[in-house]
């Protein structure tokens, strides 16, 4: 046998070692499977390795006090039989921020031994509507108010061709926008509630005080409140806020806010409230709406949720979650500014209006804040008008969906539901009609 | 050789040219009568340079009978390397020759039908606001928004070269929708419009030739090939066409600077992807004619950095060369959403406007689109040109104290909604 081949049998000498079918054949091994333990073979592929070595154990190190142990730290370099050195941590002496470490939460000025629990945009609520109704202390009640309805319904506040504009919106979002075949849902959501808001600012001929608004984006709430033993505050930057410079009137009447006294909240025992809320020592009890005192615009009047991102999507349910917290919290935060941060059950309840799509299905609320008195169970509620899942259309499709050589789903749009588009333009109309 | 010995052979035989002659007259006769071959026309696929124009005809041909999807299907189909033209540019002295690439004669102004005078009610004249509470209510609407972003709204430092995309270009959106739902009373062409946020704008051209320096195809004329690609930061459009500025063919005595350089001096790069031509919606799209684009100019051109790098004179140049850009960019692809190209020229003026800003300064701009003729083969002699006009940029306010905006300049936001007014009595 030559050099070469010899050279190869012992490198594969391990691995016939660690296979117990190899023990008969003709190549004759001494090393047993102790000897093997603890290397790795770089020269075959990790498949090939039965299993991953072991750990390597580790020698504790005795502190004998008075003695000083000999470590390799004057010779700069290891040494078998020397200790490691400990050396002091090291400090460049200038801030850094690519290294800076912050201090320990329990060593920062705003820890506090009670946590609070945080809602911002990310949060995924696990029980959606009723979580969120127990945090708000709310009552619900499906479908928008009447008021609202009647808005929708009357023909004097329909745009002319409502019904072709809408859809040349939804082509205009879905098809027409882009150079590429279709656009993604990060372009065509906020485009389409864009498009629709332009539809509906058309109205502004007919009812001028629909000029005394304004969008808002990126602006910072920030509102807290006591519900039974916890903390909880609504934080951070959110949907597009649409502002009015005169309040939303009361949807419900003082005999039916009183009449919500009696309702006993809905509870989902085994599972806490706080779930999935973020949990935080340290923080501060802030409020505010986002804007300067004397803002010419100071009453939110719809929020607009675009929820279109494709990583971090929330479901229908956590959207509408998100959405009624969200409306609550501008609520609160308005409540806390202008009648103080004492609870109590208010004068003049506040409205929030909350908008939220996909950009094909929509979700729609009136939150009415009735009481800041949040903390026991009893008392009067506050209310939220909620229709959920109203789909705008059916399908819009670049491509035909096509099984089995039959069309499904024609390319184009279709399934076009001209209410969902009422209610989205009743909605705008509110307090200025 | 054939006809050099033919010649003299009829040279030094004069006795033959009766013969020939005769023969002539003879076949006279069967011309009349139908052809029974085909015409004789050059090969396709031969490399020669009837065979070259034949292929070229083809084209133009097929080009000409498509409809007008097949038609920009066609033209963008081929893709070579094409010299990409940015709008808002760090080259010095750029609008000389964007004017030279679009063919653009520069006007500095703004057109006549903007011009107010007193007392004259003509009905070229764009219509003005002169009631003055509508204007007040405008003018509050612009003060809001203008504090909203810059007072009122509690927001974080903004990043890195994304102080004017945080500050400035929300108050634009909303000025721009605020003013456009006001104005819709006065002007019905506003009220069936569609506005666009952040749109793709782009559009493909040829014009100019090289000869290629080196490699295989050494030697050969080939067309140079600009492609642009703009987002403005919104955008108007309308479904009827604005009324032209000047009839089709007026000659005004403003010449187009000739560039007498290749492209890559000024500088530009040549790059080769998909040829877009996109006015911001697909063809399908009823609102095909523009109004109004809104740019907005990047923290990297905004005045102070400029004047810091010692360019003062290069303000009102970049404005200008991303206005003849921009708006050529997006009348051009109007035009071409109508079925014009360069070989069927066209036969209505264009026009759009612009305004660009950088949330301070406004400037304006008008262009009217005379021609799409660019190309060598069909540009010369072709005495059409494209104009545009535009105003030096003008200060809508001064500073912002304690939420008070001091020394807004009421005449700019006249020229805004006049703008903006402009065909509303089309419908």
């Amino acid at each position: 046998m030559s050099k070469v081949i010899m050279h190869r049998l012992k490198a594969t000498n391990p691995l016939c070692a660690l296979n117990p079918f190899n023990e008969g054949s003709r190549i004759h091994t001494r090393l047993s499977r102790q000897n093997v333990a603890g290397q790795r073979f770089f020269s075959i592929s990790g498949c090939l390795c039965s299993r991953a070595p072991p750990p390597r154990k580790s020698t504790p190190t005795v502190d004998i006090p008075g003695l000083e142990r000999v470590t390799y730290a004057d010779r700069m370099h290891y040494v078998p039989g020397l200790a490691k050195p400990k050396f002091p941590p090291w400090h460049r002496g200038w801030h850094d921020p690519h290294h800076f470490t912050g201090p320990k939460y329990e060593e920062m000025p705003l820890y506090k031994e009670k946590p609070c629990y945080m809602i911002n945009q990310r949060t995924n609520m696990l029980e959606g509507v009723k979580q969120a109704l127990w945090l708000t202390k709310s009552k619900m009640i499906k479908g928008l108010p009447s008021q609202v309805l009647s808005l929708a319904e009357d023909t004097a506040n329909q745009i002319e061709n409502q019904d072709e504009r809408v859809q040349q919106a939804i082509k205009h979002a879905r098809f027409w926008d882009t150079t590429e075949g279709r656009p993604a849902r990060e372009r065509f959501c906020p485009v389409l509630v864009q498009d629709l808001l332009h539809l509906c600012r058309t109205l502004q001929v007919r009812h001028p005080s629909l000029g005394k608004r304004i969008l808002a984006e990126n602006y910072s709430l920030a509102a807290y409140w006591n519900r039974g033993a916890d903390l909880f505050q609504v934080r951070g930057r959110n949907g597009l806020l649409l502002n009015s410079q005169s309040p939303l009137p009361p949807v419900a009447g003082k005999e039916e806010v009183a009449s919500t006294s009696d309702l006993v909240l809905e509870t989902f025992y085994p599972i806490s409230p706080t779930i999935d809320l973020q949990l935080s020592h340290v923080f501060q009890e802030k409020s505010q709406t986002g804007f300067q005192d004397g803002y010419p615009y100071p009453h939110a009047h719809t929020l607009f949720f675009m929820e279109s991102g494709v990583k971090h999507r929330l479901q229908p349910e956590q959207l509408r979650a998100k959405m009624i917290m969200f409306a609550f919290g501008n609520a609160l935060a308005r409540a806390q500014a202008s009648y103080g941060t004492q609870p109590q059950v208010l004068e003049q309840p506040i409205v929030v209006q909350g908008v939220a799509t996909n950009g094909r299905t929509f979700q729609f609320a009136v939150f009415q804040l009735n009481t800041t008195d949040l903390g026991p169970d009893t008392g009067v509620k506050n209310m939220l008008w909620l229709d959920d899942d109203q789909d705008l259309y059916e399908y819009a499709k670049v491509r035909p969906i096509i099984k089995k050589k039959v069309v499904r789903v024609p390319a184009g749009l279709a399934g076009y539901q001209p209410d969902t588009f009422k209610k989205f333009l009743a909605l705008y109309l509110h307090g200025a009609v | 050789m054939a006809t050099c010995t033919r010649l003299a052979w009829r040279t030094s035989l004069p006795r033959h040219v009766a013969i020939i002659k005769c023969k002539r007259s003879l076949h006279s006769d069967t011309l009349k009568r139908e052809p029974v071959y085909p015409a004789i026309v050059p090969s396709k696929t031969a490399k020669s340079k009837s065979a070259k124009r034949r292929r070229e005809e083809d084209y133009h041909n097929a080009v000409k009978s498509a409809t007008v999807q097949d038609k920009l299907q066609l033209l963008t189909k081929v893709q070579r390397k094409k010299y990409v033209l940015y709008p808002q540019t760090f080259a010095l002295n750029a609008d000389k020759w964007y004017q030279y690439f679009t063919k653009t004669a520069y006007l500095p102004g703004i057109p006549d039908k903007f011009v107010v005078e007193v007392g004259e009610n003509d009905v070229q004249k764009a219509p003005a606001i002169t009631d003055k509470n509508a204007f007040s209510e405008l003018r509050s609407l612009v003060c809001d928004s203008i504090l909203q972003e810059n007072f009122y709204l509690k927001k974080p430092k903004p990043f890195l070269l994304k102080e004017q995309e945080t500050l400035f270009a929300p108050f634009i959106k909303n000025m721009v929708s605020g003013i456009t739902s006001a104005l819709a009373k006065h002007s019905h062409l506003l009220e069936v419009s569609s506005l666009d946020f952040n749109p793709q704008v782009n559009f493909y051209w040829m014009r100019g030739e090289r000869t290629v320096p080196r490699g295989h195809r050494g030697g050969r004329v080939d067309p140079a090939r600009f492609q642009i690609d703009d987002t403005p930061l919104c955008q108007i459009r309308v479904p009827q066409q604005l009324p032209e500025f000047l009839p089709l063919e007026t000659d005004v005595s403003v010449e187009v600077p000739e560039i007498r350089f290749a492209p890559d001096l000024l500088p530009m790069f040549r790059r080769q992807y998909d040829n877009n031509i996109f006015t911001g919606s697909k063809l399908a799209d009823p609102c095909s004619y523009g109004h109004t684009q809104f740019h907005l100019v990047m923290d990297r051109f905004q005045r102070r950095k400029l004047a810091k790098a010692n360019l003062v004179d290069q303000i009102e140049v970049g404005l200008r060369a991303n206005a003849i850009a921009s708006l050529f960019a997006w009348t051009g692809a109007q035009a071409m959403y109508q079925g014009f190209w360069s070989h069927e020229d066209v036969t209505r003026p264009f026009v759009s406007q612009a305004v660009i800003t950088d949330g301070q300064y406004f400037s304006f701009f008008c262009y009217q689109l005379n021609t799409l003729a660019l190309t060598v083969q069909t540009d010369t002699g072709n005495p059409r040109k494209n104009f545009c006009w535009g105003t030096e940029s003008m200060r809508l306010y001064e500073t912002i104290q304690d939420g008070n905006i001091i020394g807004l300049d009421d005449n700019v936001l006249k020229l805004l909604v006049q703008f903006l007014l402009n065909g509303a009595k089309l419908m």
